[in-house]
């Protein structure tokens, strides 16, 4: 892949307006060409070249463009937002939105992301290297659709309402997630290593949550199950024992839960309820 | 300010002008018969369509339920936005436009005049607030009567002159402009939760029929000397087999009429227009009710047609609404009104490949093509319920080429075909059948006068189409009607350039039109009391908060009903 | 006259004035007494300008200057408030916003925002303040206290009003909080549920409702019995009422709080009328929500940045922009968030810019660079105000401001003027 670097310049109080952050966006054109490309900070039209310096060169093609951003961009929105192939690398924290209806390629951030992380992703990969904010894999508001395909792997922490009404795909988190986590789930799989805040699967009609670490509670509208020795996510067998919840009732539900038996000695009276 | 528009064809049916090279001449602000060549403005129109500017007597752009819409759907709105730049506001479109949006994509299209056709009449300064800011289009506004509990207890007591002094009072206190019927009675069972079933079904508690309420209504009409007949959004609305209440309906009011005037207007037709039993076996009725309508001309109606694409439903009907939520289970908002009416709101997407969609589609077109009178069908897609008013060029495509209807035909289900009479029709809209039904006959059942019409002394809202109906045959070039249509080539309001190759220039504020109705004095100052008196038990805000002063209207324009008949 | 305190928006109080002074009110609410009579005391007058650190009065021109200089020289600028002005007001503050590219916020945002965001994805099944008067029999006070918050609720619209079709006898009340608070106190019954577990409580009734069995014995505190007999209690009664305040919006889950909610009273509705309705507090800032949408098509949380309305709330939002420090400007109209939002947001509040239009010399009007007096909407001022049922008023104007104070629909015209002209010479 043909890497280009953008690496910005300084740090900034108003947003800037990362949309034209994109291997799409950048593909075909000349250094010069990219340079002079405006976005905006806060509200006024800013040409790149005031806010990054460029090393390397672009592609002819997306798909061949590896569009690597350096630097503190916690103020940059929106990056690689509707990309549809080619790499972006972004090194250092960033803002919210990264791949804001994302339909391919891949992203990776090595520092924490913000809230809204892969909101209305359907394809290609995200992967974060650090912590993520809110929202992770939802969908915009009123859609009543969250992410619809791809993979977001997140290695530190989430959280709240992880994969917000998530429709397909897969989410993987290293870390802990905050309460509600896959809330609205209506398929897709979602996997953390550790622990999950309250409420996790709340209101799911599809879907599957398989959590390793503790979980405070489980929504009075999901029923155990069984006790499952294994599962897999995404064909990776995952060992268990895991409480197996199904749900949620009340949204006539066919999602799953799988809960670490071992980490959560609290649900054990739940073991009576078993059919 | 003078304009001479030079050389195009101007559609005109009040004066029975079609497509003749004509001129217009306008001056402050009105079609005048000439004025000095060296002195105006002259714009050349050569070989262009020119129409009156459209009056679209039905379209849900303001109010509580529209905002509503609009609060509860950003998914329509963020991906169909309005930069600001030079006269315009930002804004959103799609199915519920922001109030700029609205009035600009109207005038774009050649629209000059637009009425929300429902207003809860407690909430009505929202109404007005927001068509206020609504620029450009003049407009108004219809209050909600059907469901009112004053009015079903005046004719459930037989009391009519008490009820027209009650409705005058409130018509001209709230700037109304007609009486406007949703449901009859539906809305007050619908607040028990229940819903009505047929015509002549009592309301619970309160001892009175739909028919009676809708006969109560059509009198009062007539003694009150309203511009407009009763606008009726019939019972049993989206109901399989509910042709038969729109009948019901329609012939309700027969007698009533006075010669060949008007008495009712049935609204959004195709939606009451159903056969069968149930959503599997819904078919076609248009054309039984396009025949009542063919022998009967004490009736006019607008057809609401579907669009196939993402919408919103709105409505008074709130029973209708809930039902729309049981089968989708999405979004649905509800709000019922103290005394007076309710509302629902429920997106939804119509789909080709859906069979009932594909039936409903078909309904719209055939009403408009069985009723012979084009002055008596009107067009619109009740916006939003049916589609986006952005997409009206898209239907005038459709009446006016066969071959367009027949593209979307053969992609809709087979039984969808053959459970409606659409694909045997050939009938196809002239330029002038299409001017009277969207301008001229608009204009005339809302009493505008200087409207929907170019002659000496009309309101210079002109619609130019760069269109050339000399050599364009809109049966076989669909395409170019719709292309044309969706941007004017020029709308003038009021004698003053808003409209320029597609683009806003200017934007004045419109008028709101309201009837300044008044029943007889003596009868007024005994019913009046008695309401104030009723008003602390049934309302919770005070009789003298009710009033909107016509100062909260930017541009009041009020209407002298005719004398009171009788 | 129509009392501007709260979302109540009686419009049945009487004042008395005599020369150009309230002199006598009569209320059934103390607040409503206390804003009539006291509105006056302890008022600024002057407009003020920050200079060494000190507040200096000015001319209003001077402070205009200043707050359209402050304006166009932002990048970002945030106007928030808007929930105790009048609608007009309002119109001009959306005019203004998008003129300098700003983002333009009201209250919702650290109150009822999360029901908004609820009512996005489900809608919203309620009614008229009319209707629950009339016929409501079940009346569900859930975290919200209006005892003490909107104390003529109950008297007037609930549970202690006379409807044409139910006496209050007929009427019963049920209060779920987390503690007993006033309006518990009266209730015909309590339920305490457990701090941030009302999401687990409305799932509970929901499987209840559902004819579900609970795996649990108790959830959020409550006994699984004393939940089946509420969901009867829902079930079965004519038409139920669920008003609801920031115990919902402000625990832990916030808008998810109201996704339940709003579902749970779609479901009741399955067996009986059931509507809900969320206690606003202002007394127009359901006003500012409803122009917001209709200018703008989004009810907050509105960003012009790029020239057109722009909604990400979580983003665009008061506290969001001031907790991240997007803003390098900041106008605050009728409302004191320096006493309310959290503590980054308000340290970045006062490091950047700040102007204030207020009558009083609030918290945040302490800390501004520049503050205008303006008029009291409602006693000095007339314009258009929402109750929280969405039904308008028209508030009026019974005495004079003082001297050269002017009501914030002309100050804001007067900062739009200026900073359209400071624009067109740049």
């Amino acid at each position: 892949m043909v890497e280009l670097k953008l690496k910005i310049k300084a740090q900034h109080l108003t947003p800037i307006e990362g949309e034209v952050l994109t291997p799409d966006n950048l593909a075909g054109k000349s250094v010069n060409e990219i340079l002079n490309l405006e976005t905006w900070r806060g509200n006024r039209r800013v040409k790149l070249s005031e806010l990054f310096t460029v090393e390397g060169e672009s592609a002819s093609k997306p798909s061949d463009l590896h569009l690597i951003l350096e630097g503190d961009l916690r103020k940059v929105r929106h990056i690689g937002s509707r990309m549809s192939a080619g790499k972006i690398t972004i090194n250092g924290p960033v803002g919210t939105f990264v791949g804001f209806e994302v339909t391919g390629g891949t992203i990776v951030v090595n520092g924490d992301a913000d809230a809204f992380l892969g909101m209305g992703m359907s394809g290609g990969v995200i992967e974060v290297n650090g912590n993520a904010g809110d929202a992770v894999g939802s969908g915009y508001w009123g859609t009543r659709c969250g992410m619809r395909g791809g993979l977001i792997v997140v290695k530190g922490n989430v959280g709240a309402e992880l994969g917000c009404w998530m429709k397909d795909g897969t989410i993987r988190v290293g870390g802990n997630s905050d309460i509600f986590a896959g809330v609205r789930m209506q398929g897709g799989t979602i996997f953390i290593a550790g622990n999950v805040g309250a409420k996790p699967g709340a209101a799911m009609v599809n879907g599957k949550i398989v959590v390793l670490g503790n979980v405070p509670n489980i929504p009075p509208s999901f029923h155990i199950d069984e006790i499952r020795p294994s599962t897999k996510v995404d064909g990776d067998k995952i060992q268990g024992p895991f409480y197996v919840f199904y749900g949620d009732i009340t949204e006539g539900g066919n999602g799953k839960l799988f809960i670490s038996v071992e980490k959560n000695p609290h649900l054990k009276y739940r073991e009576a309820y078993i059919f | 300010m003078e304009y001479l528009l030079k050389n195009g064809y101007v559609v005109d049916p009040t004066n029975k002008i079609d497509c003749e090279r004509k001129d217009i001449a306008v001056k402050d602000g009105k079609v005048v018969e000439s004025v000095d060549e060296s002195r105006a403005k002259v714009i050349d129109v050569k070989d262009m369509l020119v129409m009156p500017g459209g009056v679209d007597l039905h379209s849900h752009i303001a109010g509580s339920k529209v905002n509503i819409g609009r609060l509860f759907r950003p998914e329509d709105h963020y991906k169909d936005y309005e930069v600001k730049s030079g006269v315009r506001r930002s804004g959103v479109g799609h199915s519920v436009p922001s109030v700029f949006t609205t009035g600009y994509r109207y005038a774009i299209l050649g629209y000059t005049t637009v009425f929300e056709p429902a207003t809860p009449p407690l909430k009505t300064l929202h109404t007005h607030e927001e068509l206020n800011d609504i620029p450009i289009v003049d407009k108004a506004c219809f209050p909600l009567f059907g469901n009112n509990w004053f009015v079903m207890e005046y004719i459930r007591d037989g009391k009519l002159e008490e009820c027209a002094a009650y409705i005058a009072w409130l018509m001209r206190s709230i700037k109304g402009y007609a009486i406007k019927v949703v449901d009859p009675g539906g809305v007050e069972t619908w607040k028990w939760g229940g819903t009505v079933q047929d015509f002549d079904q009592e309301v619970p508690r309160f001892g009175i029929t739909p028919r009676e309420i809708v006969r109560g209504l059509v009198k009062v009409n007539k003694m009150l000397g309203l511009p407009h007949p009763v606008h009726i959004h019939a019972n049993q609305l989206g109901v399989p087999g509910n042709y038969k209440t729109t009948l019901r309906t329609m012939d309700a009011v027969k007698d009533l009429a006075s010669g060949d005037k008007p008495a009712l207007h049935i609204t959004h037709v195709q939606f009451n227009a159903y056969g069968g039993v149930d959503y599997l076996s819904i078919s076609s009725r248009a054309d039984d009710v396009a025949d009542y309508v063919n022998k009967n001309p004490h009736v006019t109606i607008d057809i609401g047609q579907v669009i196939f694409g993402d919408t919103t439903t709105m409505t008074a009907d709130g029973p209708f609404e809930y039902k729309l939520f049981t089968l989708f289970r999405g979004k649905w908002a509800n709000t019922d009104v103290e005394v007076e009416t309710g509302a629902g709101v429920v997106p939804i997407t119509y789909s080709r490949s859906n069979y009932v969609h594909a039936v409903m589609w078909c309904i719209g077109l055939e009403l408009a093509l069985l009723v012979n009178d084009p002055w008596r069908v009107f067009i619109t897609t009740d916006h939003p319920n049916g589609g986006p008013f952005i997409e009206y060029p898209r239907v005038f495509s459709w009446l006016m080429s066969e071959k367009a209807r027949e593209r979307v035909l053969k992609r809709l289900p087979r039984l969808a075909r053959v459970r409606t009479h659409l694909r045997d029709i050939d009938r196809e809209y002239t330029f002038y059948e299409l001017a009277i039904s969207t301008r001229a006959a608009t204009a005339k059942i809302l009493r505008l006068t200087n409207k929907g019409h170019l002659g000496e002394g009309a309101d210079a809202d002109i619609a130019v189409y760069n269109i050339n109906p000399k050599e364009v045959n809109p049966s076989l070039d669909y395409k170019l009607v719709r292309q044309a249509f969706s941007r004017a080539y020029l709308t003038m309001k009021d004698g003053e350039i808003v409209v320029k190759d597609g683009e806003i220039v200017s934007a004045p504020v419109g008028r709101t039109y309201w009837a300044n109705t008044r029943a007889p004095k003596d009868v007024e100052d005994v019913v009046i009391p008695k309401v104030k008196k009723l008003f602390e038990e049934y309302y919770t805000v005070r009789f003298e908060n009710y009033y909107i002063p016509e100062s909260y209207l930017a541009c009041s324009a009020p209407i002298q009903p005719l004398e009171p008949a009788g | 006259m129509i009392c501007p305190s709260c979302g109540n928006l009686c419009d049945d109080n009487e004042v008395y004035v005599e020369g150009n002074k309230i002199v006598k009110v009569r209320t059934e609410c103390a607040i409503s007494s206390s804003k009539f009579l006291n509105y006056n005391k302890e008022r600024n007058t002057k407009p003020l300008v920050r200079m060494g650190g000190q507040f200096k009065p000015t001319t209003l021109d001077d402070a205009i200057e200043q707050v359209a200089r402050m304006l166009v020289e932002a990048e970002y600028p945030l106007l928030y408030g808007w929930s105790e002005t009048s609608c007009e007001a309002v119109k001009k503050g959306i005019e203004l916003a998008e003129e300098v590219g700003g983002v333009i916020d009201n209250t919702a945002t650290v109150c009822h925002g999360p029901s908004i965001l609820g009512v996005q994805d489900f809608g919203e099944p309620t009614c008229s303040l009319g209707e629950v008067r009339a016929r409501a029999d079940l009346i569900i006070y859930w975290g919200c206290n209006p005892s003490s918050a909107h104390t003529r609720h109950m008297k007037r619209y609930a549970s202690l009003s006379k409807g044409r079709f139910r006496l209050p006898e007929q009427k019963k009340v049920v209060v779920v909080d987390v503690r007993k608070t006033p309006t518990a106190r009266n209730a015909n019954i309590f339920v305490q549920v457990k701090p941030n577990q009302d999401y687990e409580l409305m799932a509970a009734l929901k499987m209840l409702l559902g004819n579900e069995e609970i795996e649990e014995q108790e959830v959020a505190g409550v006994p699984v019995e004393q939940i089946e007999e509420l969901a009867e209690l829902m079930r079965s009664c004519e038409f139920g009422v669920l008003f609801f305040g920031l115990g919902l919006t402000m625990s832990e889950g916030k808008e998810r709080n109201i996704d339940g909610a709003l579902t749970l009273v779609r479901e009741l509705n399955k067996w009986t009328k059931f509507a809900i309705m969320p206690m606003r507090g202002h007394y127009n800032v359901t006003g500012a929500n409803k122009v917001l949408t209709w200018q703008t098509g989004y009810p907050y949380a509105v960003d012009f940045s790029r020239g057109y309305p722009r909604y990400e709330p979580g983003d665009t939002s008061a506290v969001d922009v001031l907790s991240r420090g997007y803003n390098d400007a900041t106008l605050v109209v009728a409302s004191d968030p320096v006493a309310t939002f959290p503590k980054d947001a308000v340290k970045h509040l006062c490091s950047k810019h700040l102007a204030v239009i207020d009558p009083h010399i609030s918290l945040t009007a302490f800390m501004a660079d520049v503050v205008i007096p303006s008029s009291f909407i409602g006693i000095e001022e007339g314009g258009t105000a929402y109750r929280m049922d969405g039904v308008p008023l028209i508030m009026k104007k019974v005495v004079e401001p003082p001297e050269g104070i002017l009501p914030d629909v002309q100050i804001l015209d007067l900062i739009l003027k200026r900073v359209r002209e400071l624009k067109k010479g740049r």
